[in-house]
């Protein structure tokens, strides 16, 4: 399955936005799992995830063509 | 009201008289007199907010003046709260300027939001954001949230109920403070001035919408805005239930969260934190103790043999520790905080087993 990602702040630096495949991964929570595992920066952060820029509390089911926006947080002023 | 000085805005259709006066009796307090304060102070003023007050206790250096423009070099050394309040008095007398030359801590908070009507988060680490946060989503005090990161601005409004009566706050987005040096501020990545001068103008629109009624202010909604291919990207935020706020200021603040690094809670929030997806709940107690509580939802992990428990991964998100009198917890909250830092949120049940038994039992 294929589906968008789209990054921000210090998040894009290592993970630039584009189309994933991310094989038989179904929901956020395994997809969480398989981007921490690519990329380990990802896992010492915090971060938001939202699917189709909807803030997700929950795993939530993913579907073909998604788009998984992964938001940290910003501190600056 | 000198109703030419705001001649422009009152013959816009949808603004005109009423929402003139609606500004000429708000007040709103501005934390922080930085690069995203001082646009917003400024527009603030122009337009005619009725009471503005001004929280810092920084004085003006030269590394400030790329973005702070409210600020000359001739201004270099002194307090910038002094230097607002001059410039925007000679700007629009009609403005009532509140100064604070202090920094916005727990023990004023209470006291400096007062009677402001809008609270606007211009600051610059996460720690007095939290702060504010939390003691606004307790208040139900409108927020106004914005901050920046290299060329990347965010902008939200919490604590405004939507059409359906939902309101959200910084905690719903990330509910953890991130540790210090975890997310790097303007000093250790850089900013561009006009970063904070477009997020800064756009909070202040925000504001101007919720005093006035007008358009459709952020609520419930984060606003991403990317400076170098001047994109926006909205997130549409709802609630999320793995964080908890107490139900009072005096709670709050008294619980001194981030401070020590877990939070002590009573029996009720225990019941909340305890039937969350995430949570686990460790009763340290020695095995001979009692009353025993039930094994399924109180794991036991007794004191004596707690560095056991340190070395195992923990998965959970919130973890609370419970004993007889919420003391040996605080202990163990003190272990665990040591070992997870801020990744997780950890409680000790403030008075024990012995005062809370009826949600125990």
């Amino acid at each position: 399955m294929e589906i968008e990602i789209i990054t921000f702040g210090k998040i894009a630096e290592f993970l630039a936005n584009q189309r994933m495949d991310v094989g038989e991964i179904r929901d956020t929570d395994r997809l969480k799992s398989y981007l921490e595992n690519s990329f380990p920066k990802l896992a010492g952060m915090k971060y938001k995830l939202a699917v189709n820029k909807n803030i997700i509390q929950y795993n939530e089911p993913l579907s073909e063509q998604d788009s998984v926006a992964i938001m940290p947080p910003f501190s600056g002023g | 009201m000198d109703s030419e000085r705001y001649n422009r805005q009152l013959i816009l259709q949808g603004f005109g008289e009423q929402a003139q006066k609606k500004l000429a009796t708000a007040k709103v307090l501005v934390v922080g007199a930085g690069g995203l304060g001082c646009p917003a102070l400024q527009y603030l003023a122009a337009a005619g907010v009725g009471r503005l007050g001004i929280v810092d206790d920084d004085i003006i250096s030269l590394s400030n003046l790329h973005r702070q423009i409210l600020y000359t070099t001739g201004d270099l050394g002194k307090l910038k709260v002094t230097v607002v309040k001059a410039r925007l008095t000679e700007m629009n007398a009609e403005v009532h300027i509140v100064s604070y030359p202090k920094r916005l801590v727990r023990d004023n908070i209470v006291e400096l939001l007062g009677e402001y009507d809008v609270v606007f988060d211009g600051t610059d680490n996460f720690k007095t954001r939290y702060l504010i946060n939390d003691v606004c989503a307790v208040l139900k005090r409108p927020l106004i949230f914005a901050a920046v990161s290299g060329y990347e601005g965010q902008l939200a409004v919490f604590n405004v109920p939507d059409e359906n009566g939902l309101a959200t706050n910084y905690r719903d987005l990330f509910p953890v403070e991130p540790a210090v040096g975890e997310i790097p501020n303007c000093a250790e990545n850089g900013v561009l001035g006009v970063l904070p001068g477009i997020i800064g103008m756009m909070a202040a629109g925000e504001i101007i919408k919720l005093i006035t009624g007008i358009g459709k202010p952020l609520i419930n909604r984060l606003l991403h805005y990317n400076l170098l291919n001047n994109e926006q990207y909205e997130l549409k935020i709802t609630k999320g239930e793995d964080y908890q706020l107490p139900n009072s200021v005096d709670a709050l603040l008294s619980a001194d969260i981030g401070h020590r690094g877990y939070i002590e809670i009573d029996g009720e929030q225990l019941d909340s934190i305890r039937k969350e997806k995430s949570s686990l709940c460790i009763d340290v107690r020695e095995e001979h103790e009692f009353p025993r509580l039930d094994k399924n939802i109180y794991q036991q992990f007794p004191m004596s043999n707690f560095n056991a428990l340190l070395e195992e991964e923990i998965n959970e998100k919130n973890i609370v520790l419970i004993c007889q009198h919420g003391i040996r917890s605080v202990a163990a909250a003190e272990a665990m905080h040591e070992k997870y830092g801020n990744t997780k949120n950890i409680y000790s049940l403030k008075g024990g087993i012995a005062k809370w038994h009826n949600y125990l039992i």
